[in-house]
């Protein structure tokens, strides 16, 4: 009941608040369209719009960003299913089936179905999300402290660095390269300047802003140019034609299913809606009668994709809530976000800034449910927005970025920067490392750090002191156990081609 | 050699320099902590063990594999079709990346050489501005000769030569100039819909920034750029 309470309260703040609802609709636009136009996706709008949260109040700012992350991911699949080029990376086994159904003619039928099974694996989340987060912050107070949050930093990374990139050894090589990002600057103990090359400007560290805005919204476009360099980039055509609530129904297993699978992997650390993805289709080819049918068109695998990363959602705000630690690129940017109204997240939040939890809880659960309506409602204006040529595009996107990166600090250098992490990017990215990975270690680098050195002035520098701390030695075993799967898969599991499609 | 390549080797031979650089670095600031009998070194230098393990790690996957896929990872995250671009577009060969590497070189110079020059001729202020859009406008020539033979590089590098002349030229006079190059590296040739979409972006982006927003972007410190920057800045405010 006190749930259901606040979940009214923050409902009632959010709407009768006219800015906080010009947020709320303009993030629901904004996060399906950057998800569906080709070329960005939700990340590059989020990293656009970060520097200019500082100017709104931290309820507006977490509330923007939560909504873009629920409706980005759903605008995802568009580009899966009339492209073959998922939006984000959650939605990569979205395209599996999307878009033999769009060669098919069943474009239609897909995007119905992405946006049937995103509202509801998401607005489910949202629920159990209500419900859970509260109860597990509270628990972090009294049994979280720096090793245990040291602990899950390393255990998320550990797992964060067997998704998104080519190999093991280059996903662990795009972490220790934001981690070492994050070194530079001053210490966080003594204070002492580390890799400042002499330079002030690198005495305060090399600003995350610059650096989010160059990995995503700047690689994306010099990769974008690549491919139109060979011609790669093709204007869709489609009908919209959507799938009857009795083709829905006959897929209702696979949706609790997914919606199982995708709660308890977004939950996770370090890899979130991505996993739950590619889990929810597995799964959904493991359970299925016809399994040759998936990979070639069949509904259930995007119904099955579609809903577990939509259910990731909001499990993927539990940890970045309930700990303060970010799941994977957009909630680390909703850290950022945190940092700049000077607050952390954590289970602090919960007792300081308890309204902004549930304003937030509220905008997520409608933005969810939005997308059945302004889904349905906007898929033809998306249609037709995806014909906007990227040239007329992208201009606008790196002027944007520019502005973005320069509003930050009123620093020239800090544009400088962020075009030099948008060519480091595209070069590792043309090499199979992962952006999404570098972000991760340069966000929870900093947290890492921090936590290690006051974890280990607690444990008065004893490794053993790990051992009195069950929480913290069982993550940091899952950790290391992560690692050792990792390298041992390395070098004893079977490589396959790069674009090995797991139902085939 | 297994299936290694020219192309692994270096890339190793990059992640084994860079940990060897950083390393070598660190002895800069391994000064003692009192509180912290660790120092500020301990952290960064697990980094680059891990990161010399890795690069090790990643030669032998490539020897063992060459370019294909771990089993064991969940890769299609990653599956944006780089790779296929980079590899279809011809954009792997020796000379792409130093043709590449010399545009990328032209806006560094643009940072570093008028300050060479002037120091060189003990020049003052106004000199040194003059000298700079001398030294500019021979890149800007030197950038189009170049730019031709090389769409992609050159689109790397014209966004660098636009944050590096921001300081000096300004937004409001140089994001035009920067709209039209930009369309016109990704294929756009035709002047009207270039003039139409370049007053279009300008236009939007000057009246959400400045005129709502009140965001200060750069005006320049080089006359007559910093004149109509200031000029943008009145009428809008």
């Amino acid at each position: 009941m006190e749930v259901f309470n606040n979940f009214l309260t923050g409902t009632i703040t959010l709407f009768s608040d006219p800015v906080g609802i010009l947020i709320f609709f303009g993030g629901v636009i904004g996060g399906m369209l950057f998800g569906a136009i080709p070329g960005v996706s939700m990340l590059t709008l989020a990293a656009i719009l970060l520097p200019f949260t500082a100017h709104l109040s931290p309820e507006h700012g977490i509330m923007l960003f939560s909504v873009i992350y629920c409706t980005g991911v759903y605008g995802g699949a568009i580009t899966a299913i009339l492209f073959n080029i998922p939006g984000a990376p959650e939605n990569a086994p979205t395209a599996f089936d999307g878009y033999p159904m769009t060669q098919k003619g069943q474009a239609g039928k897909a995007v119905g179905a992405a946006v049937m099974c995103s509202a509801i694996g998401g607005v489910v989340s949202c629920i159990i999300m209500m419900i859970a987060t509260a109860p597990i912050a509270d628990w972090a107070i009294s049994a979280f402290g720096p090793p245990e949050i040291f602990a899950l930093v390393f255990f998320g990374l550990a797992v964060a660095s067997s998704v998104g990139a080519k190999t093991f050894w280059k996903g662990w090589l795009s972490i220790l390269i934001g981690l070492m990002v994050a070194v530079v600057g001053l210490d966080p103990v003594g204070g002492i300047a580390r890799y400042d090359f002499e330079m002030p400007y690198m005495l305060a560290g090399i600003h995350f802003i610059p650096t989010i805005l160059g990995f995503f919204a700047v690689s994306e476009i010099f990769v974008q140019a690549e491919k139109k360099a060979i011609g790669s980039y093709k204007a869709p055509k489609m009908g919209v034609e959507f799938p009857t609530l009795k083709e829905l129904l006959a897929h209702k297993v696979a949706v609790v299913r997914s919606i199982f699978i995708g709660f308890f992997c977004g939950i996770l650390p370090g890899i979130g809606a991505t996993l739950a993805a590619f889990m929810g289709y597995n799964e959904a080819v493991r359970w299925s009668k016809t399994p040759e049918e998936f990979g070639k068109g069949k509904l259930e695998g995007v119904i099955s994709s579609e809903t577990a990363n939509n259910a990731a959602t909001g499990a993927a705000m539990i940890p970045l809530l309930a700990l303060g630690l970010p799941g994977g690129a957009l909630t680390a940017m909703m850290v950022g976000v945190f940092q700049m109204h000077d607050m952390e997240p954590g289970p602090l939040v919960f007792m300081n800034s308890a309204d902004l939890v549930w304003v937030v809880f509220a905008a997520m659960f409608f933005a969810n449910l939005s997308i059945i309506f302004v889904g349905y409602l906007e898929t033809k204006t998306i249609i037709n927005l995806l014909r906007i040529p990227f040239q007329f595009l992208a201009p606008m996107i790196l002027l944007l970025a520019t502005v973005g990166a320069y509003a930050v600090r009123g620093l020239t250098i800090d544009v400088v920067v962020m075009f030099l992490a948008g060519i480091v990017g595209f070069f590792l990215r043309r090499s199979g490392y992962s952006v999404a990975g570098i972000v991760l270690g340069l966000i929870l680098g900093k947290i890492g750090e921090q936590t290690f050195a006051q974890a280990m002035q607690m444990l008065h520098f004893e490794w053993s002191g790990y051992f009195d701390r069950p929480i913290a030695l069982g993550l940091l075993l899952a950790g290391f156990a992560t690692l050792g799967g990792s390298i041992y898969g390395s070098f004893f599991k079977k490589a396959k081609p790069p674009s090995a499609n797991p139902a085939t | 050699m297994g299936n290694l390549r020219t192309g692994h080797l270096v890339e190793g031979a990059i992640w084994l320099s860079l940990s060897l650089f950083l390393y070598a670095y660190s002895f800069d600031f391994d000064n003692d902590i009192e509180i912290y009998k660790f120092g500020a070194t301990a952290w960064p230098r697990t980094i680059i063990l891990l990161m010399a393990i890795a690069a090790i790690g990643q030669l032998y996957h490539h020897w063992k594999y060459g370019d294909e896929v771990s089993g064991n990872i969940i890769n299609a995250a990653n599956d944006d079709g780089s790779e296929e671009a980079a590899h279809e577009a011809h954009h792997e060969s020796l000379s792409w990346y130093l043709s590449t590497f010399a545009l990328l070189v032209i806006p560094f110079a643009y940072m570093r050489v008028p300050d060479w020059i002037a120091g060189w001729l003990e020049a003052d202020g106004s000199t040194l501005h003059v000298l700079r859009m001398v030294i500019a406008v021979i890149l800007i020539g030197l950038f189009m000769t170049q730019m031709k033979r090389n769409m992609v590089g050159a689109i790397l590098a014209l966004p660098l030569f636009f944050a590096v002349m921001l300081e000096d030229i300004g937004f409001y006079s140089l994001a035009p100039f920067f709209i039209v190059g930009v369309m016109f590296l990704f294929g756009e040739t035709r002047p009207k819909p270039m003039a139409a979409i370049m007053g279009l972006i300008y236009g939007l982006l000057l009246l959400l920034f400045v005129k709502i927003l009140f965001v200060g972007l750069p005006i320049g410190n080089i006359r007559p750029f910093y004149d109509f920057g200031s000029w943008v800045v009145t009428v809008l405010q």
